[in-house]
């Protein structure tokens, strides 16, 4: 049974995909299945139905989860109402979604349902507290879309990172984009005693000299900045960006010289393309977080959206080697 | 009239409805559709019951009920929408349903707590056990809610039947049907239900209105303890002692700076109020029609003491309402808003606010339509309060004068931020028909061109 046991020394997971179609969906299956088996009492949620992006059609189109009895879970009205599972309400949040309040409800039968959850992170947050209140062991976020923000650690305790042949057909291609994402999952933190301290920055850039002082840059974000920035080392070449970092920011800082060290929030706060990176770390420099995320382990769908087929056992080997890290066929497990 | 549409007018009122710390939506609601009471025996009413909400708030024994009624307040739930489907015979929903039990449910803490707090005559909540009973058929007396077995005789079977096949995973197409079944059962129950609840409509509308005026109250109660509001009397003039503008003295207390409260008192009639520039005579009128609304709104005044004369309503022209998008210009925007104020005062009576009319036109006819105003103001039952820097007006009505600037000051180096601690900010009668002349001093002291202002000393001079 591998990685249950490792989820279960933690209070909330996200499984979070590369891309569409790449089996969070029969991963969370799997898991709700083991847990159910274990007696585990699971909560389980979700992100990113949200009106703006998705409409109805799209979210109907989302694929079910069975819920087992004992689960309590949290979906749109509207989802809640088209149910398989012999449900009861124990809950209804007062803020709207497009598809009606937000519900919490137990399940008595088991049965399939239909997840949408919270349009930002900081609801997202209170939902978990929620489901934490009325006893759950562990909730679990089941990600939308190719939304990171649901596994920062500042959310979820732990997260799953699901891969699969929709990434790329081509075993060398999903192999990078994989390893890219998961080098900022793995990237090292910073000490503790500099993370309390630049953790209640809101935002900015900011230089940390070397007597550990630190300096507000007053670059109020990493869109305003340009080449033009001459002086952006001028406290020393440890800088922490407070929000985003983009391919713009390491860019930069790579014609700026070397021996740096940019610090993220966590890594879902990096938004660099993997050509990016490889340049600005292949002279000298390097990322840090200030949390790193827990990931529990990459899971792969063999299958694309297209019909395409990759070889399970050779590609998940090549990744786990790729990655030095175990690479699990959830369809195989299941079995 | 409703609070909601006093907004807009230019008294600043605005400033106390966002400060009112409200726990619900329906409760921000019931605010905004809070009436502008006329009458002195609901006003007196409704300040007694605010005054016993003041009363239980602070009542530090009993915290922990006012806790609790806070706390439910906090998950009340606009269920408009829901009760106008009800009315309407819409079938509700197992949401909709859960948030009418929800609802009962939360009156039956929210009263306890308010008997707890010895406002059970105050905040009367109706009994809606009845609905609740509807809704909780096992009487298990906790406010989940699902379609319970209970509710229809073949559903317990159906179920048995469909947890049994969807735990050993069996046929497909039996459970398919199963499915199709309970829904058929769930969808017919909740007419039912629905039919069953339809008789409590007004009860529910009720509880929730009677909850989202609580929050009001309560909010209400919070306002006057933090600034200090002293309930008014009501009387046939206006009358504050130490009368207070909350929102200039936050920002003086923010800036360290002075504030000082004044004392006013005003009957029918005109009363004009001259002053120096930068005196306050329009905070004063801001204040002034602040704490009218407050109080004709069934809240506390800010002052130490306060008498109130009910009107109609307060009209103003404060502000320069220039809008180019319009097409007008600031006298334009003006006459009209004074034209209109003085249509209204024909038919009712009023507390008419009207900030340096007809500033910004030329001297000569801008004097002319100030005699003008005054003399129709006066012929009508309003209360009238005009300021202006126009001298020599020939009327004979009321003159009140800000004392302004305090003498012996003149060698102290001042500032424009440092100016308000040498005005003397109170109020004082004036029987002259003249206006202080200090322009060019306090031009002088906000550190203006020097060349401007001896110019302009010349110009006088000769």
């Amino acid at each position: 049974m591998p990685f249950i046991s490792e989820i279960l020394r933690h209070r909330s997971l996200s499984i979070v995909g590369l891309e569409k179609n790449t089996g969070k969906t029969v991963c969370l299956n799997y898991i709700l299945h083991r847990m159910n088996q274990l007696g585990v009492h699971v909560g389980v949620t979700s992100i990113g139905v949200d009106g703006e992006q998705v409409d109805s059609v799209f979210a109907t189109a989302k694929p079910e989860i069975t819920l087992f009895r004992g689960t309590h879970f949290i979906t749109s009205e509207k989802h809640y109402l088209i149910r398989q599972a012999v449900s009861r309400l124990v809950a209804v949040d007062s803020q709207r979604t497009s598809l009606g309040p937000l519900v919490t409800a137990e399940v008595l039968i088991q049965g399939k349902v239909l997840l949408s959850g919270a349009a930002t992170t900081a609801v997202l947050k209170r939902q978990i507290q929620s489901l934490d209140s009325m006893g759950v062991d562990i909730s679990i976020v089941d990600g939308a879309l190719s939304r990171l923000s649901l596994a920062s650690p500042t959310v979820t305790d732990c997260m799953i990172l699901a891969t699969g042949a929709a990434v790329s057909a081509n075993v060398k291609q999903l192999i990078a984009k994989t390893r890219h994402l998961y080098q900022l999952i793995c990237l090292d933190e910073v000490d503790e005693t500099l993370r309390n301290r630049l953790s209640i920055i809101e935002s900015g850039i900011w230089a940390i000299d070397n007597d550990g002082e630190i300096h507000d840059l007053e670059i109020a974000s990493v869109f305003l900045i340009d080449r033009s920035e001459k002086d952006i080392l001028r406290f020393g070449h440890t800088l922490f960006a407070a929000g985003a970092i983009s391919d713009r920011l390491l860019k930069i800082l790579a014609a700026k010289g070397k021996d740096i060290t940019l610090i993220a929030r966590d890594f879902t706060k990096i938004f660099v393309t993997p050509e990016v990176y490889v340049d600005y770390t292949r002279r000298g420099n390097r990322l840090m977080v200030l949390q790193r995320s827990k990931l529990i382990a990459i899971t792969l769908n063999p299958t694309s959206p297209q019909g395409f087929l990759l070889d399970s056992k050779s590609t998940c080997d090549a990744l786990s080697d790729a990655l030095q890290t175990p690479v699990y066929d959830v369809k195989k497990i299941e079995q | 009239m409703k609070i909601k549409e006093l907004l807009k007018s230019d008294a600043g009122f605005q400033y106390i409805i966002d400060i009112m710390d409200l726990m619900s939506a329906a409760g921000r609601r019931a605010m905004l559709e809070a009436a502008f009471r006329t009458s002195a025996p609901e006003l007196e009413a409704e300040w007694d019951r605010l005054e016993a909400a003041i009363r239980a708030t602070n009542d530090i024994p009993n915290r922990r009920y006012y806790i609790d009624l806070r706390h439910c307040l906090m998950c009340l739930h606009d269920l408009s929408g829901t009760f106008a489907s009800l009315a309407n015979h819409m079938p509700l929903n197992e949401v909709e349903l859960f948030e009418i039990k929800s609802l009962c449910s939360l009156s039956r803490s929210a009263a306890t707590a308010i008997e707890g707090l010895a406002l059970g005559a105050t905040l009367p909540l109706p009994d809606c056990s009845e609905p609740f009973a509807i809704l909780d058929p096992d009487h298990t007396g906790i406010a989940n809610f699902y379609i319970y077995d209970s509710y229809d005789p073949e559903l317990p079977a159906l179920r048995r039947e469909l947890n049994a096949l969807q735990t050993s995973g069996g046929d497909p197409m039996r459970i398919s049907d199963l499915l199709a079944r309970q829904s058929e059962i769930q969808n017919r129950v909740c007419m039912r239900l629905s039919d069953e609840l339809r008789p409590w409509t007004e009860t529910l509308v009720n509880t929730m209105e009677q909850m989202a005026y609580a929050d009001f109250l309560l909010a209400r109660a919070e306002l006057a303890i933090r600034w200090n509001l002293v309930r008014p009397a009501v009387g046939d003039h206006i009358a504050y002692r130490q009368l207070f503008n909350p929102r200039v003295k936050q920002r003086n207390e923010e800036m360290h700076l002075r504030y000082q409260p004044v004392d006013i008192e005003v009957r029918s009639g005109v009363c004009l109020i001259t002053g120096a520039n930068m005196a306050g005579k329009t905070v004063l009128l801001k204040s002034i029609g602040t704490a009218q609304i407050m109080a004709q709104c069934g809240m506390f005044v800010p002052a130490e003491e306060a008498t109130v004369c009910l009107v109609e309503g307060v009209v103003t022209s404060i502000g320069d309402d220039q809008d180019e998008m319009n097409g007008l210009s600031s006298y334009a925007s003006e006459i009209i808003k004074i034209s209109n104020i003085l249509q209204s005062c024909r038919n009712e009576r009023l507390l008419v606010l009207i900030d340096e009319p007809a500033r910004t036109t030329n001297p000569v006819e801008g004097k002319a339509l100030v005699q003008a105003i005054i003399k129709i103001l006066e012929s009508l039952p309003s209360i009238t309060l005009i300021t202006t820097h126009y001298g020599q007006l020939g009327t004979d009505c009321r003159r009140l004068r800000v004392k302004g600037f305090v003498e012996g000051m003149e060698n102290i180096p001042l500032t424009p931020q440092s100016i308000n601690r040498f005005i003397d900010y109170s109020l004082t009668e004036d029987q002259s028909d003249n206006v202080p002349h200090e322009a060019l001093r306090i031009a002088s002291i906000l550190g203006c061109d020097e060349q401007l202002i001896s110019l302009a000393q010349e110009n006088i001079n000769h």
